[in-house]
């Protein structure tokens, strides 16, 4: 049988439990176990132990909301990097850098995605490796797409079926494969950007 | 105005209670329950004891304290915090700091009249 002493504590470390429930583990069972060894303490060195004296003990030590307002508020803030111009700069460059100065652009897009302390590594290792070049990789494909329709294709005096490897594999699954690297090029930008609208945007 | 000053405590007291903290470990180590409650202590320092827990975890976090386990004489182990070099060095920062600040303000807001 449960002393009314042991249940309302456990009530109170249950309710902590739960309001710390959006942190990492190991922060959590810090916390909790903390705050029982604390209480642990505390009863011992009550005279009587009666549930006056422990709610009063649970009062002292606070709402357990405050206290994973405390763990989440400030810490957050100060390891929650602050997010620059240079973000920007970098998303944009990942997109079309390597369009407007063949991968040199799109390589400049990467240092500065690198460099910036807005994201983490595997998101940085989505917006460099997900599309490498950006929209510059399916512009490519088009380029030589459409190039190596023209050059199969033109000399034919034979008949129409000259163009036959590339003239005709080929539209049907450069287009497929175009779209896919350009829906999916546009898609890391935009998770990146989302991420980053998560990260800074809550300071 | 009233609401607004109470405001004004609460962040003052927010950003200096880890000063206190780690003025409260300069000496020795001490375990949680002992530092809050050393803490506690000065009327109006902390409200809620059990804010104190984050508080040392991210002192623990950044650097500035460490912990061990120790066997208690009574009960469970308890978990002892001391001051790291870094800690040590906030400290002293703040301190210089502190004063500065403490008394340009005494140097306005305890002016005497007449003097």
């Amino acid at each position: 049988m449960k002393s009314t002493a042991d249940k309302l504590v456990d009530d109170y470390l249950q309710r902590l439990e739960r309001e710390l429930a959006g942190f990492p583990r190991a922060r959590r069972r810090e916390l909790v176990e903390e705050i029982s060894l604390h209480i642990a303490e505390a009863r011992a060195q009550l005279e009587t132990e009666n549930e006056a004296a422990i709610r009063t003990l649970l009062d002292r030590l606070g709402d357990p909301a405050d206290i994973a307002a405390e763990a989440g508020g400030r810490a957050e803030t100060a390891a929650r990097p602050r997010g620059s111009g240079w973000d920007v700069v970098a998303l944009i460059l990942l997109l079309i850098g390597g369009v407007i100065v063949p991968v040199i652009g799109w390589l400049v897009g990467v240092l500065i995605l690198w460099a910036s302390a807005t994201w983490t590594t595997a998101e940085k290792l989505v917006g460099t490796l997900v599309v490498p070049f950006g929209l510059a990789l399916p512009a490519f494909l088009i380029t030589i797409g459409v190039s190596a329709h023209g050059e199969s294709c033109s000399g034919g005096p034979g008949g129409p079926t000259i163009c036959t490897h590339e003239g005709h594999l080929a539209p049907l699954l450069t287009t497929i494969v175009t779209v896919a690297l350009i829906l999916a090029s546009i898609g890391s930008v935009v998770f990146l950007a989302r991420r980053r609208s998560q990260t800074v945007g809550l300071t | 105005m009233v609401a607004q000053q109470d405001a004004l405590l609460a962040q003052m007291r927010r950003g200096t209670l880890q000063y206190c903290v780690l003025s409260l470990l300069a000496d020795e180590e001490r375990y949680g329950f002992d530092l809050v409650r050393g803490l506690a202590e000065m009327d109006g320092m902390v409200t809620s004891e059990g804010t104190i827990y984050p508080l040392l975890s991210r002192l623990r976090r950044d650097g500035l304290v460490e912990s061990t386990w120790q066997e208690s004489p009574s009960g469970p182990p308890r978990r002892y915090y001391h001051l790291t070099t870094a800690g040590r060095a906030a400290l002293e920062a703040f301190r210089l700091e502190w004063r500065r600040f403490r008394d340009a303000v005494d140097h306005f807001v305890e002016r005497k009249a007449g003097s």
